[in-house]
């Protein structure tokens, strides 16, 4: 029986490159969007949050469930625009994105346990 | 961190100096500046051990006063003192700083890294937590000290003061204080993780890297994420004792299950903190000390992730009577159970490299060996306080003390001392006493034994937990005087220890560079490590770096020394490949005074919060604000490294 | 951070460009280790607001005494405040393109419009907190008031940090030792700054508008 591990002679797969691509951050594989673009983005975070705004007025007039769905839905894109165009997760190297998606989903996952168990829905 | 300019004309940018900047790498000041990592290193495992002395002591005061069925050696008061600043002083002043300590001294030396990703971040964290320690234990002087138990239930802490279901102001301590110990830990853990993801040395690809540091990393990762739920919680007790909140007071609809909730998710997270880096320790011991490389590495280290992962969905087993449901109480217990097959497969894995080994009986393998097996009882008692009948049977009895001393200190204190003895040659340069060593580990497992095992009979037999006196005629006297006396050979072997520790330090054997055999790279620089670890940044070739490079096999398999020098002069060859003196200058990140101000702000901010009723807290409140402020902004504008000139 | 093998050395006048690769590459994972920090602060952070969020939503309809969130809460001054704050995302991003273009003036406008639009918001809040004492809501009147106000006052402690890290760049610029090659500073406070708003993105919509149960 063999007692020692052989030596691991496969090439040592390529450490990422740390030089960025010229104009890039460390850390960052494509370049930001241009000023232009921040602008688009914000005028549709602004019409999905008017979109919201309408919403809440509407309540009443369409089921409660439908609204909440709605406003969920709502702030999930919000969310999901923000962090991916303004914080660059699109463009940066996925660790960033992996992450946070870590303390998002376990902060969801985590809370609803104790929030059904403390029995808000029932 | 790039500092290229825009312009052609190089613009003169002088930092302002507002503290000179201290220079000194050596003498007794030097310790209040420095960001070595090795320094800071020793500065935690040196308080965290006077924190384990103390609460030591306090642990002993409890089982003077429970030797004896109607003790009297102390008042209920401070009985409750007591064992609450027991149990805080053991999870968060020893367990996790001590664990921290090995982690800043190792990790960089195990990746090949010269020093922590964020040095001065590293000095905040170590002056953030013996501050945040002084604070808490200050409470003894203002008014009583905690006395909430280290859980800190609610209502009974939660309770305004004006109400006075506890005396004193002892949850207030606890509660800023364990958030001021939290931000340090905090800042520790992220600079664990960036170290370890970004500092290797080329080569040292993460498959590669020591078990302890994966163990590190993913208890920074649980440290990262479980102390946000218990500062919440923390905040909120602060808010009902103090400004009128009801978060947690059932008369006006607070629910005190949910600061359990809060809570239990730090706190089953906070076990994993506490066992995770001990598994570490005796993954880097055992096949040192067996000749043999670890049994199923990358097992190891995916059991390791996944403990990190299930250890997350077990909160709720701390609170199997609270009524939670049949559901969760099913969903919770099994989840229990589940985890308890990851620890298995590691405790497996540990046997098979032991298994046919060229065994070396050190202390240090001693304390491995006794890790395996204390653990592997607690975790036993662990899956039987998984089952829900038995576990309501057992609750909030010494059963269940029993349970948790068995996995944190059979585990996390054998662990640690198991690193001491390996360690110690690494760090000072010379050995510890093997003599003295061996009589360390049998007056502690002895001890130990003596001290908790009766403990699993007493809860059995009914003996509540938290009571500071009980009657005689129920079958509790004689396993009480038991622990007490296993309790009193635990302090005995722990004064053993730290007379070997001062006495090697100046009589030990010389330890040479790598005086073990060893197989990670820390053993390929001289003992104590120069201030730059390394003079060349190694490139790492193979799991196990530096055995490969001492050793390698012929056709049947048998260990055979590299010609660098045969098999007496391997050594030689090791010291000649990294030792030279270096041949450049090598830039090292300088001492610096703004860790510590930016620390010693926190305690200060502490006591305003505390004692916001007093004229004195507007003193305190702005004194402390501009200590952090003036703190933050002259560490920030500060270069990480001096400049040449000012040398 | 300062290493041989991780900090570029002292500034050396270089022309304007693309900031200097530091010195040979670790086994890294190619990132900067203060944005990795940063991330990775955010990311517990999701947990310390996320606590707070589930007390509120515990809490908000239960054991009511006093003002209720339909009494209090303005819908239209809240969307305007919550707007403002999402267009100091706009202003964050618009910064960091000028610093990576070099446009230092334009850097000093948007990093000072950034702040400001977060003292609107703060301003707001205050505001609002005023308004809500009036209407007899504090702290202590019942569980509902206790979370919002904690919930949301942590917020707006982020937010001022936020101002304050932001101002202290605004300041570092106008002395010119904020440069191209700083834009890493300026994308680190962003991401902070950005963070603050997607948490008030959630905080907007599931404090003020999901209609509480009845």
């Amino acid at each position: 029986m063999s007692d020692i591990t052989l030596r691991d002679d496969t090439t040592p797969e390529p450490a990422p490159a740390t030089e960025p691509a010229p104009g890039l951050l460390p850390g960052e594989l494509r370049p930001h969007p241009s000023p232009l673009r921040y602008v688009v983005i914000a005028v549709v975070l602004s019409a999905i949050t008017a979109a919201e705004v309408s919403l809440y007025y509407l309540q009443g007039d369409i089921p409660d469930a439908l609204i909440i769905t709605l406003l969920l839905a709502f702030a999930i894109m919000k969310f999901g625009i923000v962090a991916s165009w303004y914080m660059h997760l699109r463009t940066d190297r996925p660790i960033f994105a992996n992450f946070f998606v870590l303390g998002i989903c376990s902060a969801i996952l985590l809370y609803l346990v104790v929030l059904t168990s403390l029995q808000i829905f029932s | 961190m790039s500092t290229a300019t825009e312009t052609h004309t190089p613009v003169p940018v002088r930092t302002p100096v507002l503290l000179r900047r201290p220079k000194k790498t050596t003498g007794f000041w030097s310790w209040f500046t420095t960001v070595d990592h090795k320094k800071i290193g020793i500065l935690y495992a040196c308080t965290a051990l006077i924190f384990f002395v103390v609460g030591g002591l306090e642990a002993l005061l409890i089982r003077l006063q429970l030797a004896q069925p109607n003790g009297n050696v102390l008042t209920a008061s401070q009985y409750n003192q007591l064992f609450t600043m027991h149990g805080t002083t053991m999870v968060f002043l020893l367990g996790m700083p001590l664990s921290v300590a090995f982690a800043n001294y190792l990790v960089p030396l195990m990746i090949g890294a010269r020093d922590v990703a964020f040095p001065r971040l590293n000095a905040f964290g170590y002056f953030g937590f013996v501050l945040g320690g002084m604070f808490l234990y200050s409470s003894f002087l203002l008014g009583g000290a905690p006395n909430g138990g280290w859980f800190g239930y609610t209502p009974l802490t939660s309770t305004p003061i004006s109400l006075g279901a506890l005396p004193g102001r002892g949850p207030d301590f606890w509660t800023i204080g364990l958030i001021i110990v939290g931000i340090a830990s905090t800042t520790g853990a992220i600079n664990i993780i960036v170290t370890a993801l970004n500092m290797r040395a080329p080569g040292m690809t993460l498959m590669r890297i020591p078990v302890f540091v994966w163990m590190m990393l993913v208890t920074a990762f649980l440290t990262l994420f479980a102390l946000p739920i218990i500062t919440v919680a923390l905040i909120m007790v602060f808010f009902d004792r103090n400004f009128g909140t009801a978060f947690f007071l059932p008369t006006k609809g607070g629910d005190p299950l949910l600061y359990q909730h809060l809570f239990w998710l730090f706190g089953h997270p906070e076990v994993y903190i506490l066992i995770l880096p001990g598994m570490g320790v005796v993954s880097e011991v055992l096949p040192v000390f067996s000749r043999k490389p670890l049994f199923g590495y990358p097992v190891v280290v995916f059991s390791g992730i996944a403990i990190g992962f299930l250890g997350w969905g077990v909160w709720a087993h701390h609170m199997f009577t609270t009524g939670l449901g049949p559901v969760a109480i099913s969903a919770f217990s099994l989840s229990t159970m589940l985890i308890a097959i990851p620890t298995g497969v590691k405790i497996f894995n540990w046997l098979a490299t032991v298994y046919k080994g060229a065994v070396r009986l050190t202390t240090a393998m001693y304390f491995a060996l006794g890790f395996i097996a204390m653990f592997t009882i607690g975790g036993l008692s662990g899956v039987s306080l998984a089952i829900v009948p038995a576990d309501t049977q057992q609750h909030d009895s010494y059963f269940v003390v029993a349970h948790f001393h068995y996995v944190l200190f059979g585990g996390l204190v054998f662990g640690l001392f198991s690193g001491f003895y390996y360690w110690y040659p690494k760090v000072f340069g010379r050995m510890l006493n093997e003599r003295l060593g061996k009589l360390n580990f049998w007056t502690m497992l002895v001890g130990f034994n003596l001290t908790f095992f009766p403990m699993h009979l007493l809860g059995i037999y009914g003996m509540p937990r938290r009571t500071y006196r009980y009657p005689s005629g129920f079958g509790w006297d004689t396993l009480n005087m038991i622990a007490t006396i296993g309790g009193f050979l635990i302090a005995v072997s722990v004064l053993i220890f730290i007379v070997n520790a001062i006495v090697s330090r100046r009589r030990g054997a010389i330890a040479g560079p790598d005086p073990w055999d060893g197989r990670t790279i820390e053993w390929s620089i001289p003992s104590p490590p120069p201030e730059y670890n390394f003079v060349e940044i190694p490139e790492i070739q193979a799991r196990d770096d530096y055995w490969h490079y001492k050793y390698t096999e012929d056709d049947d398999g048998m260990l055979v020394p590299l010609p660098s020098g045969g098999a007496d002069n391997v050594h030689n060859a090791a010291v000649t490949r990294l030792a030279a003196a270096p041949t450049h200058p090598i830039h090292m990140p300088s001492p610096s005074f703004y860790p510590l101000l930016v620390a010693v702000a926190l305690p200060i901010l502490g006591y305003a919060a505390v004692f916001h009723s007093k004229w004195y807290a507007f003193v305190l409140l702005p004194i402390g604000a501009l200590t952090l402020a003036f703190g933050v902004y002259a560490w920030a504008v500060e270069p990480a490294t001096a400049d040449e000139e000012t040398h | 951070m300062a290493t041989i093998e991780q900090a570029p050395p002292p500034s050396p006048p270089v022309p304007p460009g693309p900031p200097e690769p530091a010195g040979h590459p670790p086994a890294g994972t190619g990132t900067s280790n203060t944005k990795l920090a940063i991330w990775l602060f955010l990311s517990s952070d999701c947990l310390f607001f996320g606590a707070f969020i589930s007390a509120y939503l515990l809490y908000r309809s239960r054991h009511q005494t006093g003002p209720t969130p339909k009494d209090v809460y303005s819908i239209p001054f809240t969307s305007v405040s919550s707007f403002v704050l999402l267009m100091s995302s706009l202003t964050m991003v618009l910064a960091l393109a000028a610093i990576q273009r070099g446009d230092l003036r334009r850097l000093r406008i948007w990093l000072l419009a950034t702040a400001l639009l977060g003292s609107v918001f703060i301003g707001g809040q205050i505001f609002e907190f005023t308004e809500f004492a009036r209407k007899g809501l504090s702290l202590d009147t019942n569980l509902f008031s206790s979370t919002f106000f904690v919930l949301t006052g942590f917020h707006g402690a982020h937010v001022t940090i936020g101002i304050i890290w932001l101002i202290s760049l605004w300041g570092l610029a106008t002395q010119g030792r904020l440069r191209q090659g700083d834009a890493e500073k300026v994308e680190v406070a962003g991401l902070y700054w950005h963070f603050v708003d997607v948490v008030w993105i959630v905080i907007f919509t599931v404090v003020y508008l999901i209609p509480a149960p009845k």
